[in-house]
């Protein structure tokens, strides 16, 4: 249907449209006419992605001066979802408008998702397949095959490059399959395609991590103007991405790793010399004159840029000392071998950027300047180098990342050094970490950028946190309610077992054998009440083994087999698929079972259990962080004073989130309905409750708080009954929950 | 004399009443307190968890509301139908959410559903299967005596182990893909529990009753659960969960009166039936279905001349169909039924006449008006334009068959209404 907001036509899909999604859309419109930033909070299930999708198009139809919509999404999956409505919104307003709603729209990813070549594409990680693209079209190797037909190059690169100017796509919503398939049939490459079309295209959906992480957007977003609408979806980590973004880890095996790649580039370095002195001579100079990069180079020759955000890195002549392509070896042997010295120690330290640099200094004679242009210098010796296969350099890309970040940041970063996992101290493990503390540096030139930035998820709450966490002003910060015809939304808090003591997961009170048969109790009383599938998440893997253990022990788990199935999480990504797989099959064919799953994991992060899939969750405690961590307490000291946010604000603020996400998995639309059990009797406090969304605050009612395991069992019963009955989806007179185009045109006119 | 012909005069509404009337004279005072103590069904709690009272007119359309999704405009009905009533006696029917147990109210409403059904479907067959201990069992055959099955479920109240819709699916169908293709094939399940263990592919044993076209229903005591929901949806029959006990008898009457039959599997088709003669009050004859000697009443088979003790049945020895033609009369109506009742939204302005009808053309009583004391709907014949109350409407639609303004205005105007 078409309808006005505020005077602006909105192409909508749909023959109805919700009224959180009327009024959702009315914000965005503001914040786009104030060409400022917004934060959204609306559930999943109401249509969000169409929504947004659907008032920005509408927008820049009206608007041309708008740029590009840049949507960001979290992963592949949700990339795909987010371009199928597109099309079906683009078919729309083709119909609608005729030709002149033609657009260009298409998902970007690594070569990992796009190569169409078979011995390339099947590699396993994204680093190989990268190396494995780069044998094959690096400008030098394309040099070589042309005296030399026996050389190896990829055809759909060629063809390509061939076709120069003429590789374009037609306007159309492409996904990653639509692209592949396109290339196969044109014979080009989809992935430098897709790469070359982002200019002209005027959506353009990819990861996070092509605006937020320096080293990818670098090359993938520089050149995006200024006019453009960035939307970040399912945000409500975006703080940690940010964070990781930043962020460097060095482990045993990278100091190996760059030891061996060091003394493969001297020996690549002597054979150079021994053939063509030139070369070297040549990027002697480059580097004189100030370029660390060799100008404009063409697409398959591009690295990950530098780590450093853009307006830190210098546009300066490379410092003498590392330009000679021995010395800087060296230098980086040197630090290579600081860093392994620092490493083998007994206790944790952690130290401040300017205390490490100043030590590296003093003892390895390395200076901040040289180290800040690591990064670039590297870059340029491995192309000089013609060095293809990239993948295995990576450990000593990881250095130079490490020495380009500590050599430009002076504030916002710890360094912490620890000899062995806390949790595990006997197994030395030793890690230098180069954490990042603050979320609004990676996020800041995103907002300086672009005009509108819009931050959205279904859990933001409580909302003006993330404001102070990531440091912006939004025009407008909101959070929607959900209408629904029936309540399908049955939250309860539970603070004890039928024998009315305390279920909590605190410290003193996590391995108490009461508490233990308590939740294994609500467990096993949930598993005779609730059908297909039920979903429990524990703080920790550590945790759950533990519970689980016990819960065996007690016979209890014994006793749960014998209504349904158990299937568990583990940190085997192919392991914990497999289980999930059973456990739908489990679901669908009525023998119903129950999936142990952890918080902050991937499956509570990313794996809808909605329908029957997930008809009840328990949440066993409050997924609290691991708070001995160091980074952690560095991040919160941090955050105390830089922003004024308390140390217990922020734990219970990001535990709430999580908790939060967990729970959301049960309901992804309002045709399905879910039951949440927060199981920690810290939940009926109200610091911790109110700091829970509104749209599942709103259906926690008072007789639903405080209960203990008989009553909730109870409620679980007549809610289940309630919801089997048939119901009108529609929603009748004042609490109507679908809007027609006739109903808004009344509401329109006043 | 429990005589057959008395039977198309029964009017259940009323009969009920009757019946619970006469028990509760019979109850103690302690356990009519208890009886009046369940008008907490009468209750219902708003968003704030307050109770109030039922919105009587909410709850009467959505009565309606259901009746007419079953009804639909113009269906054809099988009236010939062969059903195996499948009861859960799982661990879980022994629960005691609904009092005694559930085994035992579901065996209640299944004696009054048998019942039910052979009265308004006379040429139909019935089979009880039970599922138990992770099998399923034949309970009874299928045949058209409703004591029969009532005996064998009364002494076969027992629960115990995992319920097996598969087992019980594949035995049922086992015996439905036997019966003769004029026959409506249909399952009815009756299910507490919350899981089915199976020792094979359910979904492959949903697919197989797909494709017989049988007809699968579930009542369900608890939840709603996936896999009845797609046995259902498959297979097009209706799944419902029972909130109380009251709706739960609701819920296994609903299957009382004949479904509609899908288009492309209806093949009109003759069936040959014997109409016997009743036996004279004094004749000593050698009983068919008892195996004994019986003095007087019974019926004769038109073919081989045997004895049966009731009808409909199908005669024990040579097996043809018997049925009185009060039964086949009965039947016809679900062929052309009473159009359903509109409800008059506007009470001022109805049916174009100056002042509309204050009582119910039916029963006489008051009918509710706007702002009156009387609370409830009004409905109107579409035929005749007469208003009726909301009892009347179930009555007439449910019972009687015929709507009594049609049928004084056919008299009336001696004009054929059809
Ligand atoms: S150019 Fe494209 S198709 Fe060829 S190897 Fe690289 S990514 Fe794959
Ligand atoms: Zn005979
Ligand atoms: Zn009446
Ligand atoms: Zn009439």
């Amino acid at each position: 249907m078409k309808f006005k907001i505020d005077g602006l036509t909105v192409y909508f899909p749909y023959e109805y449209i919700y009224p959180e999604q009327y009024d959702y859309m009315m914000d965005l419109k503001r914040t786009l006419d104030a060409r400022g930033h917004c934060l959204l909070e609306m559930p999943t299930g109401t249509g969000k992605t169409i929504t947004l999708l659907s008032l920005i198009t509408s927008y820049m139809l009206a608007n041309p001066s708008v740029g590009k919509l840049i949507y960001c999404t979290r992963t592949v999956h949700e990339m795909e979802k987010v371009l199928e409505e597109l099309r079906k919104l683009q078919a729309y307003q083709e119909k609608c408008l005729g030709k002149v709603a033609k657009m260009l729209a298409l998902g970007l990813s690594s070569r990992k998702n796009l190569c169409v070549l078979p011995e390339v594409s099947g590699e396993g990680s994204r680093e190989s397949v990268d190396a494995g693209c780069r044998k094959l079209t690096a400008s030098w190797v394309r040099a070589l095959a042309l005296d030399n037909p026996n050389i190896e190059l990829c055809s759909f690169y060629e063809g390509y490059e061939k076709s120069g100017a003429d590789a374009l796509l037609p306007t159309g919503v492409y996904t990653l399959h639509d692209l592949r398939a396109f290339g196969r049939e044109r014979g080009w490459c989809p992935y430098f395609l897709a790469r070359h079309m982002i200019q002209f295209a005027n959506v353009v959906v990819y990861n996070y991590q092509y605006l937020l992480d320096p080293k990818v957007a670098g090359i993938i977003s520089k050149e995006m103007e200024k006019e453009c609408v960035v939307v970040f979806d399912e945000a409500h980590n975006i703080d940690n991405v940010c964070i990781e973004a930043l962020s460097v880890n060095i482990r045993q095996q990278t100091l190996d790793g760059a030891t061996r790649n060091l003394s493969q580039v001297t020996q690549l370095i002597e054979k150079s010399k021994a053939t063509d002195a030139n070369r070297l001579r040549q990027e002697y100079n480059r580097l004189v004159e100030g370029l660390a990069q060799r100008g404009n180079l063409p697409g398959s020759d591009t690295w990950l840029a530098n780590p450093a955000l853009p307006q830190d890195i210098l546009q300066e002549a490379v410092p003498g000392n590392i330009r000679r392509a021995e010395h800087f070896v060296a230098f980086l042997k040197r630090l290579v071998q600081y860093i392994k010295a620092r490493m083998n120690t007994e206790q944790v330290e952690s130290e401040s950027p300017v205390s490490f640099v100043t030590s590296l200094q003093n003892q390895a004679g390395i200076d901040q300047k040289s180290l800040k242009f690591c990064y670039d210098r590297l870059h340029s010796l491995l192309l000089t180098l013609e060095v293809t296969n990239t993948d295995e350099f990576m450990h000593i890309q990881t250095i130079c990342d490490f020495a380009t970040l500590v050599g430009t940041y002076t504030r916002g970063f710890t360094i912490i050094i620890e000899p062995y996992d806390e949790r595990m101290p006997n197994i030395p493990d030793p890690v230098l970490q180069l954490s990042c503390l603050d979320s609004s540096l990676a996020i800041k030139p995103v907002f300086e950028k672009f005009q509108s930035v819009v931050i959205t998820s279904g859990t933001l709450s409580p909302i003006d946190l993330y404001p102070r966490l990531l440091n912006f002003h939004p025009v407008i910060s909101n959070s929607y309610k959900m209408t629904l015809t029936r309540d399908c939304l049955c939250p309860m808090v539970l603070t004890r077992g039928s024998d009315q003591l305390p279920v909590s997961t605190k410290f003193d009170m996590r391995s108490d054998p009461g508490v233990v048969r308590n939740y294994g109790r609500l467990l096993l009383e949930m598993v005779t009440a609730v059908p297909d599938g039920i979903v429990c998440f524990f703080v920790s893997y550590s945790y759950m083994d533990g519970i689980v253990n016990s819960w065996n022990e007690m016979g209890i788990l014994q006793d749960v087999m014998q209504h349904k199935l158990v299937f568990i999480e583990t940190q085997d990504v192919v392991e914990t698929t497999l289980a999930l797989d059973n456990y739908r099959r489990a679901c669908d064919c009525g023998r119903g079972a129950v999936f142990f799953s952890v918080a902050r994991g991937k499956v509570a992060e990313g794996i809808d259990f909605d329908r029957h899939y997930g008809r009840l969750v328990i949440m066993y405690g409050v997924p609290f962080q691991y708070t001995l961590s160091r980074i952690l307490r560095a991040r919160l000291e941090y955050l105390r004073e830089t922003f004024q946010i308390k140390e217990n604000d922020f734990l219970t603020f990001d535990a709430v989130r999580q908790a939060a996400q967990c729970v959301g998995r049960v309901i992804r639309s309002k045709a399905d309905y879910g039951m949440m059990i927060f199981a920690d009797k810290r939940y009926n406090r109200h610091d911790k409750r109110s700091k829970l969304p509104g749209w599942i605050l709103s259906h926690l009612r008072d007789a639903h708080l405080n209960l203990s395991t008989d009553m909730s069992v109870h409620i679980a019963r007549e809610f289940l009954r309630r919801m089997a009955q048939p119901y009108d989806k529609a929603g009748q007179g004042t609490n109507a929950t679908l809007l027609s185009q006739a109903d808004l045109e009344r509401m329109e006119k006043k | 004399m429990m005589d057959v012909d008395e039977r198309p005069l029964r009017l259940d509404v009323d009969d009920d009443g009757a019946e619970e009337d006469e028990a509760m004279a019979d109850r103690g005072a302690f356990e009519r307190h208890y009886a009046d103590e369940r008008s907490w069904e009468e209750l219902q709690e708003d968003e704030s968890g307050m109770l109030r009272p039922l919105d009587v007119a909410q709850q009467q359309r959505q009565h309606r509301k259901r009746m007419a999704a079953m009804a639909g405009p113009h269906i054809q009905r099988g009236i010939i139908r062969y059903v195996y009533v499948l009861l859960d006696f799982s661990r879980a029917a022994a629960e005691m959410d609904l009092r005694p147990s559930r085994m035992g109210i579901v065996a209640d409403c299944v004696e009054a559903f048998v019942r039910e059904f052979f009265d308004q479907n006379p040429l139909s067959h019935l089979g009880i299967i039970l599922l138990r201990n992770g099998i399923a069992h034949r309970l009874t055959d299928l045949s058209g005596s409703p004591e029969t099955h009532i005996k064998a479920l009364r002494s076969n109240m027992e629960c115990a182990g995992d319920a097996s819709i598969q087992n019980a699916l594949d035995l049922a169908r086992g015996y439905l893909t036997q019966i003769p293709s004029y026959g409506h094939r249909e399952i009815m399940l009756v299910f507490s529990a919350l899981s089915t263990i199976d020792p094979g592919d359910i979904l492959e044993a949903v697919q197989k009753c797909k494709e017989a076209n049988i007809r699968c229903s579930v009542v369900g005591l608890s939840a709603e659960i996936y896999i009845c929901k797609l046995l259902c949806d498959q297979t097009g029959g209706i799944y419902s969960v029972a909130t109380n006990e009251a709706h739960l008898k609701e819920l296994i009457m609903e299957h009382a009166p004949p479904p509609p039959v899908q288009a492309e599997i209806s093949v009109a088709s003759l069936v040959r039936m014997g109409f016997p003669q009743r036996g004279a009050e004094d004749a000593v004859a050698l009983c068919a279905c008892h195996r004994e000697v019986k003095i007087g009443g019974g019926y004769t088979c038109p073919r081989c001349k045997a004895r049966v003790c009731e009808l409909p049945t199908q005669c024990h020895i040579c097996g043809l169909t018997l049925v009185s033609s009060p039964h086949l009369a009965r039947s016809y109506h679900h062929l052309f039924p009473v159009p359903p009742f509109e409800e008059v939204a506007n009470m001022a302005v109805a049916n174009g006449r100056q002042s509309i009808s204050k009582n119910c053309y039916g029963c006489l009583q008051e009918l509710p008006t706007p702002g009156g004391k009387v609370k409830g709907v009004r409905l109107a014949c579409p035929r005749c334009r007469q208003h009726f109350c909301f009892d009347c409407d179930n009555y007439i639609h449910e019972s009687l068959h015929n709507c009594p303004g049609c049928e004084s205005t056919s008299i009336s105007s001696s004009q054929p209404s059809q």
